[in-house]
């Protein structure tokens, strides 16, 4: 790149880059602002035309008295064991099935390789009501199982799994297979840990969207003990339609969005690396 | 055929595939069993809840169905609902418009958008990394409280959006309440929640162009629109494809953010309001199924709409990648 040059054009330039990204910022950081700032204010000040931007006086409780409003501690639970759960299961199910298509040699392999790339194809809207049927024969319906099974398994993981196993050299899984090791412990020992990046970024990912998954739990959960964090927020938005709860509304949403901010912004490299891997393989 | 040490060098193909030609009366190949092990939970899973159920939703399709009566008995009606969607139902004629609308204007914007904030990420800047961040928080935000904070801002009444326009001497407008406006709202919304997944997408292809090639333009005198409209363009294109395709694939199957601003809203309970005016295919199927209980009739219309999404990437990929 060519070096800072202070001139007219290259400072007004500079100027304008600047002006432009500071906009877009602003842009992206307003709904952020908005919601944390009406969290805040009072039931007056919300419903005030026009409301102000900041609360006069910040009102903290809100944030306890969403919480009687909305099973929110619950629902925090919930999400967490759910997500948990799924991206345990997916990052297992992907990485072992990735590991046998790419360092086996077994027939029906490219069969059913092809069986995985034409599921990616499959929208999840497709299977929507075959699968949520399947989950009421099981007795899945309003309990965890249903909340967790379905979601146990990506096609997408599972080639994205294979794709980065193919460039780990044959030579570490013959080294131990010498030393004796068993072809599990091959898979948990050798294959999983130089892995790394690829579960990273599948495990990221898949928290993101499990964390935030919305239609699926909105038909499998009945009961409020069930709720994940998506339905309570659902049910404060119906709450909400009233001007002078928005207040808590917010204060609900504000503390829903979290923990997927703070995924994000602690694994913010490998989201990186996997929407670039993604983008260019593809 | 456990040891790999029995085997001579030069008969070991890369990995552990072939075996020596003495073995190779056997049925499996060595270790083709702990292959099928290690491939058994995920398939299992995948044919229990994907490639089954695409088989179930086509043969549901072609029947009539409430979801409780036993499969046994669903009547059947051979290609009824699909002429009832196509001829029949002005709802999904109007959501597929919408669908298309929203994925047009919003794939367009997107990778406009983009690829401009790509650009601008990628010349010499302060705190690059805190700038991306900032384009992706919303990326992973649920759309749920995207589109819950979204109808606050612009609601008619109090939304800090009028406000702003008020600041700016300029007239306050009905946005999510009026049916000439929604649709472009949560077109907005909806951009605004993707574009930053798309600035990082352009933004490793950008990285990816080796510097010679910029540096080879400039000795030749190109100038920087020259630069771009030669070699940063031509060369994006695979990125570019990637990004309207992908895109148009999601933005097809849009269901979340209408959900989340419609619903509720001046009475309306199942969304799409205001008079249909945000109505899209995956919400109308949603209705159909969930509400109506007419099983037949949407997942016809989810296979349709399945349909469309396959042909229109097939054209895309197609289109675009001739030039190449």
């Amino acid at each position: 790149m060519a070096k800072p040059q202070w001139t007219v054009p290259a400072i007004v330039g500079s100027i304008l880059k600047y002006l432009a990204l500071i906009l877009a910022g602003a842009w992206m950081l307003l709904p952020f602002f908005w919601m944390f700032s009406a969290s805040l204010m009072t039931s007056q000040e919300i419903t005030r035309l026009p409301p102000p931007l900041l609360p006069t006086q910040p009102q903290w409780l809100n944030y306890v008295d969403v919480a009687r409003v909305v099973p929110l501690g619950r629902a925090y639970f919930n999400s967490m064991l759910v997500t948990t759960l799924s991206v345990l299961g997916i990052l297992f199910t992907s990485s072992l099935c990735g590991f046998a298509f790419a360092k086996y040699n077994f027939p029906g392999r490219n069969a059913l390789f092809m069986l995985t790339l034409a599921s990616m194809m499959i929208p999840f809207f497709v299977t929507l009501i075959p699968v949520f049927y399947i989950v009421k024969q099981l007795g899945w319906l309003n309990n965890y199982a249903g909340l967790v099974m379905p979601g146990i398994v990506s096609a997408y993981g599972i080639f994205l799994m294979r794709q980065f196993m193919l460039d780990i050299p044959d030579e570490f899984i013959d080294a131990a297979r010498i030393d004796g090791a068993g072809e599990f412990r091959i898979y948990w020992q050798i294959i999983l840990p130089l892995s790394g990046p690829a579960l990273a970024t599948l495990g990221s990912f898949n928290f993101v969207g499990s964390w935030n998954a919305f239609l699926w739990p909105l038909l499998v959960v009945q009961s409020r003990e069930l709720f994940t964090v998506p339905l309570a927020l659902n049910s404060l938005r119906t709450y909400g339609m009233e001007a002078k709860f928005l207040n808590l509304q917010m204060a609900g949403t504000a503390v829903s969005v979290i923990p997927a901010l703070a995924v994000f912004v602690a694994l913010q490299r490998y989201f990186v690396q996997g929407i670039a891997l993604t983008g260019l393989k593809g | 055929m456990t040891n790999g040490l029995t085997e001579k060098p030069d008969t070991m193909a890369p990995g552990m595939t072939s075996p020596p030609a003495r073995t190779r009366r056997y049925f499996l190949p060595p270790r083709a069993l702990w292959a099928y092990l290690f491939v058994s939970p995920a398939i299992l899973a995948l044919l229990f809840f994907t490639a089954g159920p695409f088989l179930f939703t086509l043969w549901v399709s072609v029947h009539n169905w409430n979801l409780i009566e036993p499969v046994s008995q669903m009547g059947f009606v051979g290609l009824e609902n699909y002429r009832y969607l196509l001829t029949d139902d002005g709802i999904f004629r109007h959501a597929l418009r919408n669908t298309f609308v929203f994925t047009i204007c919003g794939v367009g914007v997107n990778t406009v958008l983009g690829l401009l904030g790509a650009l601008l990420l990628n010349t010499r800047l302060r705190a690059r990394v805190f700038w991306r961040t900032l384009f992706f928080l919303p990326m992973v935000t649920a759309p749920l409280a995207l589109g819950m904070m979204w109808a606050v801002l612009l609601n008619k009444n109090y939304g800090l959006i009028n406000t702003l326009l008020g600041l700016l001497h300029l007239p306050p407008q009905p946005f999510l309440s009026s049916p000439a406006q929604a649709l472009a709202c949560i077109i907005s919304i909806a951009v605004y929640q993707y574009v930053g997944y798309y600035v990082v997408i352009y933004l490793a292809g950008l990285q990816g162009i080796p510097e010679e090639y910029y540096d080879a333009a400039a000795v030749d005198g190109a100038n920087r629109w020259q630069t771009f409209w030669q070699i940063t363009l031509p060369l994006l294109r695979p990125v570019l494809l990637f990004i309207i395709v992908t895109n148009s694939i999601g933005a097809l199957q849009v269901f979340d953010v209408v959900f989340a601003a419609t619903t509720g809203l001046a009475g309306e309970t199942s969304g799409g309001g205001p008079a249909g005016s945000t109505m899209v295919v995956v919400l109308h199927m949603y209705n159909n199924a969930f509400k109506f209980f007419r099983m037949g009739r949407a997942t016809a219309m989810a296979l349709l709409l399945f349909v469309i999404i396959f042909v229109i990437t097939l054209i895309q990929l197609r289109l675009l990648r001739e030039r190449t």
